[in-house]
């Protein structure tokens, strides 16, 4: 670990089993505080599978079975004092395509701080909505139609959209799984620049499949390879000095 | 010559045609030439070539051959019969004509009839002789025809799906004729009603008795055709059927897809799709054997007066009916609801109550509203369990306990029985049909139109 930072969230010996099928086998990581960590490995390697396990959105899965400990500040969150309900709202979670619920975008913001008792509507929900907004970086755009569908918003505007919404319940993580495979470059290049402003107030989890992705976005990088973490690193280092032969492989393009 | 058996033989021909096509054609093929279509398909061109004109022309032939022969047997007749008579009458003739050629003689008829049905039946053989040698004739000319048109260049295939299409149009075209003949002869015979009972009065009056409205004195004055009460109970055993179908059926539609597991879905659908098969009258039998008498003894023991074929039995068991439609329509809509709108909910730390409640339902409301309005428009129309469930005596009440009747019912009373087409107590009926058919027309256009456009958010 670089100096200076605490660990955020702390996983050790994380296994998952879809059913009978092991996609994650022991996984160790300490993911550190307001940095952003990239998943990086060929698809099918359980970037998803270790993601899910964070917010125990795996849970949802009836044949998906965890076992280990993942801490959050130091609390174990598969203890069964632990509400999966409560955590998702400290753990959000941004999906690969964007999924905006078919409401207002008042309402999509709204949604989250609605059903955790956050605000009542008025004056200070439309305040979680403006800061949400503006904190996504979306504000400017919508602004004047907060009363139209989400859904109608372009891809790009959408995506950010799922940010704010994540945004909207205060969380301290955001998990965010290939947030940008479904945009186009430009759209692409926004939620870059983010995910970089958001990194001052919380911790970010991106799964990835690009490099330069990676490489712009993150400061720590971990290599997944068939259900294996095979190193963690800074990510300037694991890119120009990889320990493994395996994310040399990956890294130089031989697989993936 | 019997029209089946002549048809038997136009289809041998037809087969016949077949295999001369197929056999000339490979015979071709084997000569070295390059042929466009393979044989299989010169032998189709040829049977359907042979079989389609000659079938076609007896069955015109046959449509028509009676009208002819009556025209013919009038034009014959001798003045002192025909003169000055009208056209009921003039069935008459003709019938104890028909019924003297068949050899039942009543008393001593006028020997003009007798002649007469003599050239009957000399007429009717020479139409069924006549038939045959021309179908036949039709079918061998049409044959060689096709026969002659065998050759390397001749495009078969082609000319095979031609037909074919021909064929399906027409038959799309009969489909559409028939509704519409059935259309027509609705409004015809419900304008038959409208200008003896006004439409305003009808559709406004609250007076429904068209039993004792036998007499033509009686209907204007006495108010009897006031569809009001009729209507009225027909939207309230709908009512109570909805009542009892739309929280079940959605509620299991829910508990199904978003929490049963595999193995209870797997058991669970086909026991609702069973709800389904079951015949209306097997539901109506269910209503007054068991639900009836279960209502009236326990509305006794609580001291109310329940009657024997209460709206609450009859409106309870067609809901019944109705669970899995309203179930499969939900279902549907629910499923189609995409995966990631869950995992957005979830993911915000939403319960699986709130996801449904808040995520699912809406998005799926549109698909649920168009199943409920289609079970709507199926429960307006159902006939069987009202029929033996529900009360004959139009009444406007609120009250589930007491008997109303229905649209459908009142229909089924007015022509049962009684057959005198043109009295207004029969005619009725086809009012009603009539406002029936617009209102569950209507419900299910709208309600297409709604799934339709659920459908397409989401592909
Ligand atoms: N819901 C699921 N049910 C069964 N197997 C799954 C499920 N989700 C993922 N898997 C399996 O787990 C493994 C890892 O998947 P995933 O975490 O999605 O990979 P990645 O995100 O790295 O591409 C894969 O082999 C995949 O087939
Ligand atoms: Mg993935």
């Amino acid at each position: 670990m670089s100096a200076g930072h605490e660990a955020k969230i702390s996983a050790a010996g994380v296994s998952v089993f879809y059913g009978e099928k092991q996609a994650l086998f022991d996984v160790s990581i300490d993911i550190p505080a307001r940095q952003v960590m990239a998943f990086i490995g060929p698809s099918g390697c359980g970037k998803s599978t270790f993601l899910r396990c964070i917010n125990r959105m795996n849970d949802t899965i009836d044949i998906c079975r965890v076992t280990g400990t993942i801490a959050i500040d130091g609390a174990d969150i598969y203890d069964p004092k632990i509400d999966p309900v409560l955590l998702r709202a400290r753990v959000g979670m941004v999906f690969q395509k964007p999924n905006p619920f078919p409401k207002s975008i008042y309402d999509n913001i709204a949604y989250g701080p609605r059903i955790h008792g956050v605000a009542k509507a008025g004056s200070q929900m439309d305040e979680i909505v403006e800061t949400s907004l503006r904190r996504a970086g979306l504000w400017n755009e919508v602004k004047d139609r907060l009363r139209e569908p989400g859904t109608g918003l372009s891809g790009g505007q959408q995506q950010r959209l799922c940010i704010a919404r994540a945004i909207a319940v205060n969380p301290d993580v955001i998990l965010m799984d290939e947030p940008c495979s479904a945009l186009d470059p430009i759209a692409t290049a926004k939620v870059e620049e983010l995910i970089d402003e958001l990194r001052e107030r919380y911790t970010i989890v991106i799964v990835t499949h690009s490099m330069q992705q990676a490489a712009r976005v993150s400061q720590k990088a971990a290599f997944f390879h068939l259900g294996n973490l095979i190193e963690v690193d800074d990510t300037e280092r694991m890119f120009t000095n990889p320990r493994d032969q395996r994310t040399q492989d990956y890294i130089t393009g031989r697989f993936g | 010559m019997s029209a089946t058996s002549l048809l038997a033989i136009v289809l041998i021909l037809s087969l016949i045609g077949y295999f001369w096509g197929r056999a000339s054609a490979a015979g071709l093929k084997r000569g070295g030439q390059g042929m466009h279509s393979i044989p299989a398909y010169h032998g189709y061109f040829i049977a359907l070539s042979c079989g389609i004109p000659s079938f076609l022309l007896v069955l015109i032939w046959l449509a028509t051959q009676n009208t002819v022969i009556d025209t013919l047997l009038i034009a014959g007749l001798p003045a002192h019969i025909t003169d000055g008579v009208e056209t009921s009458r003039m069935s008459l003739i003709l019938s104890e004509i028909k019924s003297i050629a068949g050899g039942r003689i009543f008393g001593t008829p006028d020997p003009a009839l007798i002649a007469a049905a003599e050239r009957y039946n000399a007429l009717r053989g020479t139409a069924s002789l006549a038939m045959v040698v021309s179908a036949l004739a039709v079918a061998i000319a049409a044959m060689s025809y096709a026969r002659s048109r065998v050759s390397p260049e001749f495009r078969a295939r082609n000319s095979v799906d031609g037909i074919l299409r021909w064929i399906l149009i027409v038959c799309s075209i009969l489909a559409i004729l028939t509704t519409l003949g059935i259309i027509l002869s609705l409004v015809i015979e419900s304008m038959a009603f409208f200008s003896r009972v006004p439409v305003f009065e009808f559709l406004f009056g609250m007076e429904w008795s068209p039993q004792i409205a036998m007499r033509a004195d009686q209907v204007a004055s006495s108010g009897a055709f006031g569809a009001v009460p009729v209507f009225w109970g027909t939207i309230f055993i709908s009512a109570i059927a909805m009542f009892v179908a739309l929280p079940v059926g959605l509620f299991s539609a829910i508990y199904l897809v978003e929490y049963a597991d595999k193995r209870v879905r797997s058991f669970v659908k086909p026991l609702l799709e069973i709800l389904a098969g079951i015949p209306t009258i097997v539901y109506g039998f269910f209503a007054i054997l068991t639900v009836a008498p279960f209502i009236r003894d326990l509305g006794t023991s609580m001291g109310l007066s329940v009657a024997s074929n209460s709206a609450l039995a009859a409106g309870g068991v067609m809901g019944i009916m109705l669970i899995p439609f309203i179930s499969s329509f939900a279902d549907d809509a629910i499923s189609a609801v995409p995966q990631s709108m869950r995992d957005g909910a979830y993911a915000l730390g939403a319960t699986k109550a709130e996801t449904v409640r808040q995520v699912l339902l809406p998005a799926a409301l549109p698909g649920i509203v168009g199943g409920v309005l289609l079970a709507v428009s199926r429960a307006i129309g159902e006939t069987m369990i009202v029929v033996m469930a529900a009360g004959l005596m139009a009444k406007l009440t609120a009250n589930p306990l007491e008997g109303v009747t229905t649209v459908t019912v009142q229909i089924v009373t007015l022509l049962i029985g009684d057959t005198e087409f043109d009295s207004p107590k029969t005619l009725a009926a086809f009012g009603l049909g009539l406002v029936l058919f617009i209102t569950t027309l209507a419900l299910n256009i709208v309600a297409l139109q709604v799934v339709k456009r659920y459908r397409e958010r989401y592909e």
